[in-house]
């Protein structure tokens, strides 16, 4: 066919084909390093990363490293100084052109880089995506091979477990809002196409607009809380707190102990509170060791035990240590009745020195608990020793395990409840997409386009949005026209 | 032939019989088409109108493989209307009215006056079954015709049972019987049989009728025919339709009946269309609105029928009777048929190959309303299909499958046969993923490849096709070709149109980009455009939506990936790691033939995709080693 065939016009890029995007991801391990290195795989790797790399030469060579300063794409500003190497096609590890960006190895830079490269174009790698590609463009062999089917699998039931459960309820919710919003405007641009000739009132332009605006405002806002997200920029503060010689001391050298070689001591801002950072599942977790509490008439320890005080108002998660050798004083009580209980969790220490059931320990913490007036009723006092008791032991490290867990799960269940925070890079990565497709929209909207041409960035837009909510794309649409709509000839 | 009476037989001469014994038959093969009515042939049930949005489209592609509906529809076309003419290119359908019994004549005509074709009166009892293959029918009289292949296009015909209000009586169209047999055969070969209901509404005497209270609807004076080959101008006078209401009093007198409805007492059980409810369906689910609107279409030049379209019912007929008469214009009018409603047997689609052969019965091919679609164009689709590839199976050659990127036949038979269907089947423009790609305007050239591979159309329509295509093509080059500049005559032309100046030189074809210049503005520049619509106006679009189709045609190329990469038949969906039970379950029902098709099952994660696509990789390297 000598015509159809077309050139420039590249400004509505494609996406949202799998396989021939380009992916990108931190390669090291994670955490504090001399250096870290991220690799960029795909058929745009060159372009893209060319929007940071602003010293990549127009054609780069193969295996040829590059030096020069990172700018920020987003901010203009710079970012790092790094090494980039390059590969052409067929000569990297993945068997596609790729770019490896060895920067500093701080979490906060590789981040940072991550986030530039999304924003220009490149989405975060799944698990074992490097291998996958490697292995189907014939890079690696059969018995790697089984290494990237686990892979695989692996990925495959997270994908089961994903959806809503992952999602945080208010960004579940907010995303719910943009897509019914997106469904209400595609109902009505479709139904205005196939059923032009029906007597159906599809609302005007303006109402239309007025709601993709609205998608586009929220999903604005929504992208722009993964910048500022508390968890990846400041990460989850936790405080030991708790009377002298309980073990505060030794539990904050077993939690950062193993993890020594991934761990950088930043010294206390203060003599008495020492921070120290962990990387724990890619989320900075800062603890912070505080003088222990008693009432004292040195004027020296007050000041200490001031500064503990306040420490505890910025935390995240308190964790009250006591002796579990013995009862539960009443000056824990005492000390415990200054602090935030919703961030409390109670950690009864040196259980090896006093045999026990866990049973047994939490029934007289219970006792103890209940003559105080710190619970409004029981249920509340039988859920608090339930859910928020741990009983360990310093000297044992199965105990750090013990601890994690409970951030863990703190960090899944709790944090950021009420709040429609993004906090995890592919929500991010298929949102700024679903935010572009809008904004493509509304353009098309205001440039008075077609009813078809506007329903493609629009419906591009649902998909992403259905598969963050871990959705699926089909004939919701046309579910959507025959319930608003009475339509029958 | 050994043994056989016919290379193809096809049962049933509704919309998709007519296409499927017509292929194989200008294929030259010996075909048959049984019918128990011939004086039915071609016979428009329902509405007197052909093609719509995303049913013209599929008219125009039928019309471009080399069958008849197009030809047909323009030569009896009454009124001519291109439907969303103020929106963008991919959503312009054209619709038409025909003449029912000149278009009934029309298609009655063609099949006998094709040499290679009979026509047999009779009715299909049994298919004759040996093993897993259809060697051909029996009919109720007890004779045997034997043959290599065999469509079924039964329509709504297959244990018919339609509904006067409580009433019942059996058949699939007033005056015909239904068909009894086929189905509990092919039940009690393990398909899974389920049924649907559609309705039809009241005809009425147009003599009856105060039209003085009605609104005149007049068609298009601009007419592009169907078919490439029909004549430019329509051969039968145009006539107008008109428009009535329904009103508060009519909507009473159905609220107050409902109980006499065998939809809303329970008695029908099929799943009706959501897009084609009937009047009762739409004053109970709408209850806010007080007034519907309904077409009077006449059904012919030379018939007192008028058809009242969107008033589908199966009401018994005094409450027929009432309530019709509270409509502007009907308040006396005489009705000639009563509404009702028919439920009939479907095969779950999802059991038959995207060549229609049906995967338990070798041989054996459906097509049309017996697949769960509703329409005439859906069911003229797939009987040509079917036809097709029942030819080709017959004389050895590879099936005939379209993409659905590359025609709405390809979407429509993909969908059926992926996701099967719960309602009537009906196309829409939005369930083409491609519909930038898929427009009227280029059918041409989406299918002119695959045309000539087919090999139905003469040599004559064929060069005539090459023509049109050549010529838009040279138009395209002319365009894109001649440049502009900024000088004291082009300034002059500019202000005449009005655009704004130039800055530079420019192509025609970025200046017809600009919104408020169309492709007539280009003859002052010395385009010479033939003035014909069926070559300037495809160029025109091609040109003016460069981009979007740029980008559409960039999905393509990604999906075609996926699309072209070809599922082994026999695959063990229960060895992959990494696919649930239930995506396991679904795969190996549905026997997907590309990974592009596996990826629309419902319930198959992407996951899955990537788990499949691993497997088959890792498959072939262990082959290539020797492992296997």
């Amino acid at each position: 066919m000598g015509y159809g065939g077309a050139q420039e016009q590249d400004k509505h890029k494609v996406k949202g084909f799998k396989d021939n995007e380009t992916i990108c991801a931190v390669s090291t391990p994670p955490g504090f390093g001399g250096i870290a290195v991220i690799r960029i795989s795909g058929p745009q790797s060159f372009e893209i990363s060319r929007k940071i790399v602003h010293f990549l030469p127009e054609e780069p060579e193969t295996h040829k490293i590059y030096f020069g300063t990172l700018n920020s794409f987003i901010e203009k500003t710079a970012i790092d100084e790094v090494l980039v190497s390059t590969f052409h096609q067929g000569k990297s590890y993945s068997g596609e052109e790729t770019v490896e960006i060895s920067c500093h190895g701080s979490p906060a830079i590789t981040q940072w880089i991550l986030q530039e490269l999304v924003s220009a174009g490149a989405r975060i790698a799944d698990r074992g995506e490097f291998s996958y590609r490697a292995f189907i463009n014939g890079k690696i062999d059969l018995v790697q091979a089984e290494g990237v089917l686990e892979l695989v699998e692996s990925q495959s039931k997270r994908a089961i477990q994903q959806g809503l459960r992952q999602l945080k309820g208010g960004l579940s919710l907010k995303l719910k809002n943009i897509q019914s919003d997106l469904l209400y405007v595609l109902a009505n641009i479709e139904a205005a196409i196939d059923f032009s000739t029906e007597d159906i009132e599809v609302l005007n332009k303006e109402t239309l607009f007025a709601r993709t605006k609205r998608a586009e405002e929220t999903l604005g806002i929504l992208l722009s809380t993964y910048e500022h997200g508390r968890l990846l920029i400041e990460g989850l503060q936790v405080v030991l707190f708790g009377a002298p010689n309980v073990g505060k001391s030794s539990l904050f050298n077993l939690l950062l102990e193993e993890a020594r070689s991934i761990v950088t001591e930043i010294p206390g801002t203060t003599r008495d509170v020492v921070e120290s950072i962990l990387l724990l599942d890619g989320v900075r977790v800062a603890f912070f060791d505080t003088a222990g509490i008693r009432e004292s008439g040195d004027s020296v320890e007050k000041i200490g035990v001031q500064k503990s005080r306040e420490s505890q108002s910025k935390a995240d998660v308190i964790f009250f240590l006591f002796d579990g050798s013995r009862l539960f004083s009443s000056a824990d009580v005492e000390i415990l009745r200054g602090l935030d209980l919703k961030k409390v969790l109670i950690l009864g220490n040196k259980i090896d020195l006093f045999l026990e059931s866990e049973d047994q320990r939490r029934n007289k913490l219970k006792a103890v608990l209940k003559k105080s007036d710190l619970f409004l009723n029981q249920n509340e006092l039988d859920l608090f020793v339930q859910k928020k008791v741990l009983f360990i032991s310093t000297k044992e490290n199965k105990s750090r395990e013990i601890v994690l867990n409970s951030l863990r799960e703190h960090l899944t269940n709790n944090q950021l409840e009420d709040e429609a925070v993004i906090s995890q890079a592919r929500h991010f990565e298929n949102l700024s997409r679903a935010a572009d497709f809008i904004k493509q929209g509304n353009e098309a909207i205001s440039h008075g386009a077609d009813a078809e041409f506007v329903a493609l960035d629009f419906k591009a837009a649902l998909i992403c949005i259905q598969e963050t909510l871990g959705e699926r794309f089909d004939d919701q649409i046309m579910d959507f026209v025959f319930k608003q709509f009475c339509i029958g000839k | 032939m050994s043994g056989f009476d016919f290379d193809v037989i096809v049962v049933g001469a509704g919309h998709a019989g007519i296409e499927a014994c017509l292929a194989p038959a200008r294929l030259g093969l010996k075909t048959a088409i049984v019918t128990t009515n011939i004086d039915r042939i071609g016979y428009m049930s329902c509405n007197p109108s052909i093609g719509g949005l995303a049913k013209g489209h599929m008219v125009r592609e039928i019309d471009v493989l080399g069958g008849e509906m197009g030809l047909a529809a323009d030569a009896t076309c009454i009124q001519y209307k291109r439907l969303n003419s103020g929106k963008g290119p991919a959503v312009r359908g054209t619709r038409v009215q025909s003449d029912k019994h000149k278009y009934s004549a029309y298609m009655c005509d063609r099949l006998r006056n094709e040499p290679a074709l009979s026509i047999i009166k009779g009715e299909v009892k049994k298919l004759i079954l040996n093993k897993s293959c259809c060697e051909g029918v029996v009919l109720s009289d007890g004779s045997q015709l034997r043959a290599r292949a065999v469509i079924i296009t039964t329509g709504t015909f297959m244990n018919a049972v339609m509904h006067f209000g409580l009433r019942q009586v059996p058949g699939g169209r007033i005056g015909d019987d239904s068909t009894v047999g086929i189905s509990n055969q092919l039940a009690e070969f393990g398909f899974s049989i389920l049924r649907l209901k559609t309705g039809t509404p009241a005809r009425l005497d147009k003599d009856s009728i105060d039209w003085s209270k009605t609104t005149a609807q007049y068609g298009d004076e601009k007419v592009f025919p169907f078919s490439f080959r029909s004549p430019k101008v329509l051969p039968l006078p145009q006539i107008a339709c008109y428009l009535s209401r329904t009103t508060a009093k009519t909507h009473q007198i159905i609220r107050d009946n409902l109980h006499l409805s065998p939809m809303y007492s329970g008695i029908i059980e099929g799943i009706g269309p959501r897009y084609c409810p009937s009047i009762e369906d739409k004053i109970v689910r709408f209850a806010d609105r007080d007034s519907h609107q309904t077409f009077l279409e006449p059904e012919g030049l030379n018939t007192n029928s008028i058809y009242l379209q969107g008033i589908s019912t199966s009401l018994p007929e005094s409450v027929q009777d009432l309530f019709l008469r509270t409509m502007p214009g009907l308040e006396n009018v005489k009705i000639l048929k009563y509404g009702y409603a028919v439920e009939y047997d479907f095969i779950e689609p999802t059991q038959i190959w995207h060549r229609l052969e049906t995967r338990n019965i070798g041989r054996l091919f459906l097509a049309g309303q017996i697949n769960g679609t509703s329409g005439y164009e859906e069911a003229a689709a797939q009987g040509f299909i079917a036809g097709v590839n029942a030819a080709h199976l017959v004389l050895g050659r590879p099936e005939f499958v379209l993409g659905r990127d590359q025609a709405y036949i390809g979407v429509l038979i993909d969908d059926l046969i992926t996701k099967g269907t719960l309602e009537p089947y009906r196309m829409f423009t939005s369930r083409a993923e491609h519909r930038l790609a898929l427009r009227e305007d280029n059918t041409i050239e989406r299918l002119k490849i695959d045309s000539e591979r087919i090999g139905i159309l003469s040599k004559t329509d064929q060069d005539k096709s090459t023509e049109i295509v050549n010529a838009r093509s040279e138009l395209y080059i002319n365009i894109n070709e001649t440049k502009i500049y900024p000088n004291q005559e082009t300034l002059f032309k500019l202000a005449a149109i009005p655009t704004s100046a130039l800055t530079k030189s420019v192509s025609l074809a970025d200046l017809l980009r600009r919104a408020e210049v169309n492709v007539f503005h280009l003859q002052s520049f010395g385009i010479e455009f033939f003035n014909d619509p069926l070559i300037f106006e495809p160029v025109e679009i091609a040109i003016k939506y460069e981009g979007y189709i740029k980008r559409q045609n960039e999905l393509i190329a990604q999906a075609k990936k996926f699309e072209e990469l070809l599922l082994p038949l026999d695959l063990l969906y229960s060895d992959i790691r990494g696919l649930s039970r239930e995506e396991v379950e679904k795969l190996c029902r549905v026997r997907p033939r590309t990974l592009g098709q596996a990826q629309r099952i419902s319930g198959v994660n992407p996951s899955a995709i990537q788990a499949i696509m691993v497997f088959l990789k890792s498959k072939k390297s262990r082959q290539e080693a020797g492992f296997v």
